[in-house]
This record gives C-alpha cells, sequence and structure tokens, in this order.
C-alpha cells in the first residue's frame, strides 16, 4: 500500500527496529531488572540503552527520569491523574486529544475542573494571552499539545512553558505527533512532563509510550505493584523509573523503540523534519489546486506546522474519500474525527470530520504525486457524479 | 576488608553509575545486591574493586541515591 497513515503509527519500521524486537524475542528476552542471570542482565542493558537514548533525544540529563509507558495516553493520564486533586483546576489547548479531554471530564466527579484556551493559529501572541486568561488561583497543571495531531499546527510550547513557570503552574506537553520530527530540549524549557508515543515519530512499535519527568514534583503512580528493587517494603517506591513501571515491562517493543529512537538520532530530527515539511509542501501545493477540495490551514511552515495535511472534497464524506483511496488506489489515510473533537470544533469539522495525510521519512516525492493525482480524480469523478 | 560493593536502589541507577564510572576510567560490575546486605529486598550493586573512595565520590557528587556500601570476598 502507499501509506499516508503515519499519523496513528508510522509504517513501515526501520530494519534495524524489526531486528532489535527479533533479538529480543529470539536470543536474549529474560525479565529485566528481576534476575542476576546473563539474560536479565541483557534485558536490563537494553532498557537502560532505550532509556539513555532518549534522554539524549529530548536533552534530559537523566536516564532514570525515562519512564516507559503502553502509549502516550497512558503517559498523560498519570501525569493529569497523579498531579490533580480535589479542588485543583487545569488549562488545555483547543486542539488537544481525547487522551487529555477524557481524563479530565472522568476528574470532574472527583471535584477537578479544567478550562479550554482557544489556540489561534499562527497568532502565537493571542494563544499564550487565551491561555494566561483562562488562569485562577487553584490552576495547577497546563497541558498542551505540541502539535494537533489533526491539523498539524504547532503551538508555541516554549512560551507558554514560561508563563506556566512564571505562575507556578506545572506544564505538561503532549508530543504523540511532533516527537522525532520537531526539535524538544528539555535542558533549556519550562516543561515538566513531555509526553510521547514510542510508535509514531520514533518509529518503535506499537504498545510503547514515554512519560519524561524534568520536575522535582512527581505525580502520584497510576499503578502500583513489583518493581523488581526493594521488594520487602509493602509501599510502592519513590525512585524513578520503578516508582512508574510496576509490572513485566514490555522488553521486545522497548528494544525496538530504542532502535527507532537510535534511527532517528543518526537521521537527526532537523534533517527528518526538513524533508517531511518538503513532501507536505509538495502535497498541499497540488491538493491546493485540484478541484473541490478544502484544505484548513495555510500551507504547512517551519514556525507553526509539522507535517500533517487535513482535507475534505466537497460533498464527499471524509470516510468516502478514504474507503475509495484504499478500494480503489491502494491509499491508506485515517477519515474521520481523529479522536479530537475540540480540534475540529475549532475549524468547524465536527460534523464532517477531515481525511488526514501525514509523511514520515519512508515516504517519497512519487508517493506525493500518486496521493495528490488519486484525490484529484476522485474529485472530479464525485463532480461528475452529482452533475448527472 | 575494605569495601568494595555499593548498593543501589534499582538496576537503572547501578547501571547509570557504572556508565559514569566507566568515563571516569573506574570499572566496576553489576551483580545482585547479596540478600544480606539488602535487609531482604532485591537490588542491584556495583562492585569496585579499585578506587572505591573515589568512585563513591563521583556518584555522589553526580546525584546519584546510594543506598549502602559493603565489604565483599565472594559474589
Amino acid at each position: 500500500m502507499i501509506y499516508f497513515d503515519n499519523g496513528a503509527t508510522t509504517f513501515p519500521k526501520p530494519l534495524s527496529v524489526r531486528k532489535a524486537i527479533n533479538e529480543a524475542m529470539s536470543d536474549y528476552g529474560a525479565n529485566p531488572g528481576r534476575s542476576g542471570h546473563k539474560m536479565s542482565v541483557k534485558s536490563s542493558e537494553i532498557m537502560y540503552s532505550c532509556r539513555d537514548n532518549a534522554a539524549k533525544l529530548f536533552g534530559s540529563e537523566n536516564p532514570e527520569n525515562i519512564i516507559f509507558t503502553l502509549n502516550c495516553t497512558t503517559a498523560l493520564n498519570t501525569v493529569i491523574k497523579g498531579i490533580l486533586k480535589q479542588g485543583d483546576h487545569a488549562v488545555i489547548s483547543s486542539l488537544e486529544h481525547n487522551a487529555v479531554v477524557r481524563p479530565l471530564e472522568t476528574l470532574k466527579k472527583n471535584k477537578i475542573e479544567y478550562s479550554v484556551a482557544e489556540c489561534v493559529p499562527y497568532d502565537d501572541e493571542q494563544t499564550i494571552e487565551n491561555f494566561r486568561k483562562q488562569f485562577k488561583s487553584n490552576t495547577k497543571l497546563v497541558i498542551c499539545t505540541h502539535a494537533s495531531n489533526v491539523f498539524g499546527i504547532k503551538l508555541p510550547i516554549e512560551r507558554i512553558g514560561a508563563l506556566c513557570r512564571l505562575n507556578g503552574i506545572l506544564f505538561c506537553v503532549d508530543a504523540a505527533q511532533s516527537a522525532g520530527t520537531a526539535d524538544i530540549n528539555l535542558s533549556d524549557s519550562c516543561i515538566d512532563f513531555l509526553c510521547t508515543a514510542g510508535h509514531k515519530g520514533l518509529y518503535g512499535p506499537m504498545g510503547t509510550g514515554l512519560l519524561i519527568i524534568n520536575s522535582e514534583t512527581t505525580p502520584d503512580s497510576l499503578i502500583q505493584g513489583g518493581t523488581g528493587s526493594d521488594s520487602a517494603n509493602l509501599n510502592q517506591p519513590e525512585i524513578l523509573p520503578d516508582k512508574y513501571e510496576s509490572g513485566t515491562p514490555n522488553l521486545p517493543g522497548i528494544a525496538g523503540l530504542n532502535a527507532g529512537i537510535k534511527f532517528v538520532l543518526n537521521k537527526k530530527t532537523d534533517r527528518i523534519y526538513n524533508s517531511e515539511l518538503g513532501l507536505a509542501r509538495m502535497l498541499y501545493k497540488r491538493l491546493e489546486k485540484a478541484e473541490n477540495v478544502i484544505l484548513y490551514t495555510k500551507m504547512p511552515e517551519k514556525s507553526h506546522s509539522v507535517p500533517v495535511i487535513s482535507f475534505n472534497i466537497k460533498n464527499t464524506e471524509s470516510e468516502t474519500v478514504a474507503k475509495i483511496l484504499n478500494d480503489s488506489y491502494n491509499i491508506a489515510v485515517r477519515a474521520g474525527l481523529h479522536c479530537a473533537p475540540l480540534a475540529h470544533k475549532s475549524f468547524g469539522t465536527q460534523d464532517t470530520g477531515t481525511v488526514r495525510a501525514v509523511v514520515s521519512t519512508f515516504t517519497t516525492k512519487n508517493d506525493v504525486v500518486y496521493f495528490a493525482n488519486a484525490v484529484s480524480r476522485i474529485s472530479k469523478n464525485n463532480k461528475q457524479k452529482k452533475t448527472i | 576488608m575494605e569495601n568494595n560493593l555499593i548498593i543501589f536502589g534499582s538496576v537503572t541507577l547501578a547501571m547509570k553509575s557504572r556508565n559514569l564510572l566507566l568515563k571516569n576510567n573506574i570499572k566496576s560490575g553489576l551483580v545482585r545486591t547479596p540478600i544480606h546486605l539488602n535487609r531482604k529486598s532485591c537490588g542491584y550493586s556495583l562492585y569496585v574493586p579499585g578506587n572505591f573512595e573515589r568512585a563513591l565520590e563521583i556518584i555522589r557528587s553526580n546525584g546519584i541515591a546510594v543506598k549502602g556500601t559493603a565489604a565483599v570476598d565472594t559474589l
């Protein structure tokens, strides 16, 4: 297939990732951090190597602050539910995913409130002002996506983080759609918690995610259990990463994630970003010229975009377009609401959804040309049908 | 017998310390902490056959929590 569903998960994965998973399954694969035999120690070494490489990629000084999670959603839930207590208030952007909104809705029964700050695309000043306006005396946490998973709009996280720091508010960034593509450096940022998926721009397998703690304040743990450490103690260890990593970890997944992060480190984030942005711009230009295609953003550009493009064809449901692309052109995209109803409301697409095309480092110019031609043909054919 | 074992609360901290020592040209080995040294808890230690005090100083000065030290003749 011609794969443009990289926003859901990147495909294909690099050969090194597949090899690393296979090695973990066939060569050593013992339970890490539990035993002293060579296989268990090898497993622990791979886990540590992944923490070390993730720390390098995101500018974290402490590999032990890299927490493995199931996905970005688990990381976000850990922060949201582990930080907010009864009577607290949180602020989120208007582009958030349900991974942020649903935990906060669930917490309403615990008398935890949240407000939504309207993101104004391409106007950082106004976006920041909108965040500031939502702050209350009991605001404890701001959760903000780095980039919209639907429209690719990047938020000014450095400045929002600085605003939070000035107001004594903790700042959590959802980097599911940006990690590995857009540069993130925790060493010179005001980000307290960085959450990301391992299976998107980091090219690891599904079932992997990261929570990176960059703060003295740590969330309560979501789950408790065996950590392989301090076993006589009936209480959950406070030491990182053990506090958040109860139960046997996804070693093959983490081995794959480690290889994925090394792949990104070798390619370098800025080169990946420039190349993907070039392809996204090429796609945008072609879609812009196609008849009856609706685009919702400006041309993707460096300061405000990640390579994610949402569009619709006039008078054709987004799911129908995705089905035709699949059935007739062998192209994979995602259509619908993309688990982000707030973002759709902001762009007026809550009733239609959108077709989303996301490139990866494996996407070629030929793929983009083929994709744009397919959309153009669908658009023309549908127009003809309507006319008949 | 002089101390040669540094006990940590987690395998992650033990590995971080081992790598840090290696950067400072001090060799060490990751081992399971003997149970009699660890209040019947599970854990990992670094066996440091030489430069022990210097190793301990490097680890502590980098903010890594050490649970204890011990002298062992067999592992």
